[in-house]
């Protein structure tokens, strides 16, 4: 985040059209483009929108607030649950209903986990966080209740509805329901991390002592901020749920724990967009990959976490800003 | 009461291993201040290794275990000193490159051993069984009690009493000031690391006779592992023995009293231990 302030403010004026190129692109290729490909690219790309929400209210507590979580699938998969367990035992595909339930749960079980993971810190609040992810994992395992009779997990699940005759979602209206969505939390999350209350988590995260003895109540800070994003991962969780058709186990571990983790430190840690160009990274290498080797494509995956460690430390999204920057000042100043 | 000595005696045999597993990770954690969670994974190296040197080729079960053992002490020290050396205090860069090794590995593993699971075996050397208060009780598991032990007092021993173990002490406490007083640190973390690997192969061997080996084994472990280091309390082979002994002997009485609640006793002794003592039961500091 800093380092983005700081090299903005080095932008010379008069580069306004070369300035907003990324948003313009992106745009294009968010708004504009969905809507003429095929339904299987549209169904990636709200595949790449959900972990993309899900990364970024991740990281309000891992890059923000310091607190590496690794059992932010215990809310995401919880989300995921609701709806389908409306779906499954209440017959209910409402999105009203589904998404106020999904997001309630979720957050109620970060308000429970988070009491219980915060009395400690460090490499330890990642332990426990990741052992707590588990029991929901084997409660959801071994609950009858929450499992379709004869498989793990809960199938048949469907695209909402809206209560609305006539109306009915597809692949293609179904993506642009999730972009609002993300776009309404990227807002929410964009205010919530340039607010007194972000500033205050960073400076938590640098030294928490220090944040004490100003009178801050640091603990109720991080606390507020991990249910805020155990909130979010809830969200990303019932979009997913009604975008996956099928809801495991699996959605509660800690391989889809990591994931949000992976996409952040990947695209950058630091910056707001980090996780969202992580996201886009990791999606689309696992599109690449179980297209082109199915079998060996957790090893490409790993492959990838350990050039990304060696070589872009800081995340590739902060290389891609530098880019960016260098290639924005140089034509700005031809310009201006 | 046979059936109290019974589920003792299986709880112990079962925490021997999780001791095992747990206090290469909890030292490493404590005096490195690495996380590795590729440490189950090391685990389940190990257990393949042993799998194909004691039943496959059927050679003496200690060659199983020496050869496990290397086979898992080599792959940690490769990580450590190719890539987690770069990493000392960067958390978040350690957690992603180390389940990036969790991924290779657990696919590498599925390419050279296959999916399907290895069964629970019994090394010839400790097949049949003893009497216990009429009982018949499989030495296998016996002897699993009884080289935990044994490992857990070198171990202790290693770390409380010779030189090296006073250095990593030392390197826990202040590491700039036992730098200072001209110990060479990385190289004796990295035998740390190596040794901590070993000890997960040696446990990856010992624990394919209870649990056998299988694809999905290295995070399985890993979680019971973190588990046993919250209860026992990070960085120091007694917290891992305690933390062990408490967790295995917990899960076996829970699987012998409320068989359906079995998965979760010790969740709920985590949770637990974390509400009435955050640091674990003899951890140093959190």
């Amino acid at each position: 985040m800093e380092t983005a302030k700081q090299e903005t403010i080095t932008q010379p004026e008069g580069s306004q059209l070369v300035t907003f190129a990324p948003h313009v692109a992106g745009v294009v290729i968010l708004v504009i483009l969905p809507a003429f490909l095929s339904s299987y690219i549209q169904s990636v790309m709200t595949r790449f929108l959900i972990f993309a929400l899900f990364a970024m209210g991740y990281n309000l507590a891992f890059g923000c607030a310091g607190l590496i979580s690794l059992g932010h699938a215990a809310y995401f998969g919880a989300g995921g649950y609701a709806v389908a367990v409306l779906k499954l035992h209440y017959g209910s595909n409402l999105f009203w209903v589904g998404a106020p339930v999904g997001i309630l749960v979720a957050t109620l079980i970060a308000a429970i986990f988070g009491i219980i993971a915060l009395r400690v810190s460090g490499i330890y609040f990642l332990l426990v966080t990741f052992a707590l992810g588990q029991l929901l994992y084997s409660v959801a395992w071994n609950v009858s209740w929450l499992n379709t009779p004869g498989m793990q997990g809960i199938a048949g699940l469907s695209l909402p509805s809206f209560g609305i005759a006539g109306f009915t979602l597809n692949t293609t209206s179904f993506y642009y329901l999730v972009l609002l969505v993300s776009l309404i939390c990227f807002y929410l999350l964009f205010r919530m991390v340039n607010s007194p209350f972000g500033r205050a988590l960073v400076g938590i995260r640098e030294g928490e002592a220090r944040m004490r003895s100003l009178g801050y109540n640091t603990w109720l800070y991080k606390y507020i901020a991990f249910v805020i994003s155990g909130a979010f991962a809830g969200i990303a969780g019932v979009l997913f749920g009604y975008y996956n058709y099928l809801i495991s186990p699996t959605h509660l571990g800690v391989g889809t724990s990591f994931l949000p983790m992976c996409m952040a430190i990947i695209g950058g840690v630091g910056t707001f967009l980090g996780p969202v160009i992580g996201a886009a990274i990791i999606i689309f290498v696992e599109l690449f990959a179980s297209i082109m080797t199915p079998e060996r494509w957790p090893l490409i995956l790993g492959g990838l976490f350990v050039l990304a460690i060696m070589f872009a430390r800081e995340g590739i999204g902060v290389y891609l800003w530098r880019l960016w920057n260098k290639v924005s000042y140089h034509y700005g100043s031809i310009k201006g | 009461m046979e059936q109290v000595i019974i589920n003792l005696l299986n709880g112990l045999s079962y925490g021997m291993v999780l001791f095992l597993i747990a206090s290469g990770m909890s030292v490493v954690m404590g005096a490195m201040n690495i996380i590795n969670l590729a440490h189950g994974v090391l685990y389940m190296v190990g257990g393949y290794v042993g799998w194909t040197i004691a039943v496959k080729l059927g050679a003496p079960f200690a060659l199983g275990l020496l050869t496990g053992g290397l086979a898992a002490g080599f792959t940690g020290l490769v990580i450590e000193r190719g890539f987690l050396r770069h990493l000392y205090r960067q958390t978040n860069e350690q957690v992603l490159l180390t389940f990036g090794f969790v991924y290779i590995l657990t696919n590498l593993s599925l390419w050279v051993w296959g999916g399907w699971p290895r069964m629970p075996f019994t090394a010839k050397v400790l097949s049949g069984s003893i009497e216990i208060l009429g009982k018949a009780y499989p030495k296998a598991r016996l002897a699993i009690i009884f080289i935990g032990f044994v490992l857990a007092i070198v171990l202790w021993w290693l770390q409380d009493r010779t030189r090296v173990g006073a250095m990593v002490r030392a390197g826990m406490d202040n590491k700039e000031m036992t730098m200072g007083l001209g110990i060479n640190l990385e190289r004796v973390f990295s035998l740390v690391f190596f040794v901590a690997s070993c000890i997960a192969g040696v446990a990856g061997v010992l624990g394919a006779q209870l649990l056998g080996v299988y694809n999905a084994l290295g995070l399985e472990i890993l979680l019971l592992a973190l588990i046993v280091i919250i209860v026992g309390g990070v960085g120091s082979v007694q917290g891992a023995l305690i933390g062990g002994i408490l967790i295995g002997v917990i899960d076996a009485f829970g699987r012998a009293l409320f068989p359906k609640l079995a998965m979760f006793t010790m969740y709920f002794t985590m949770i637990i231990i974390l509400l009435v003592r955050p640091s674990g039961l003899l951890g140093r500091r959190v």
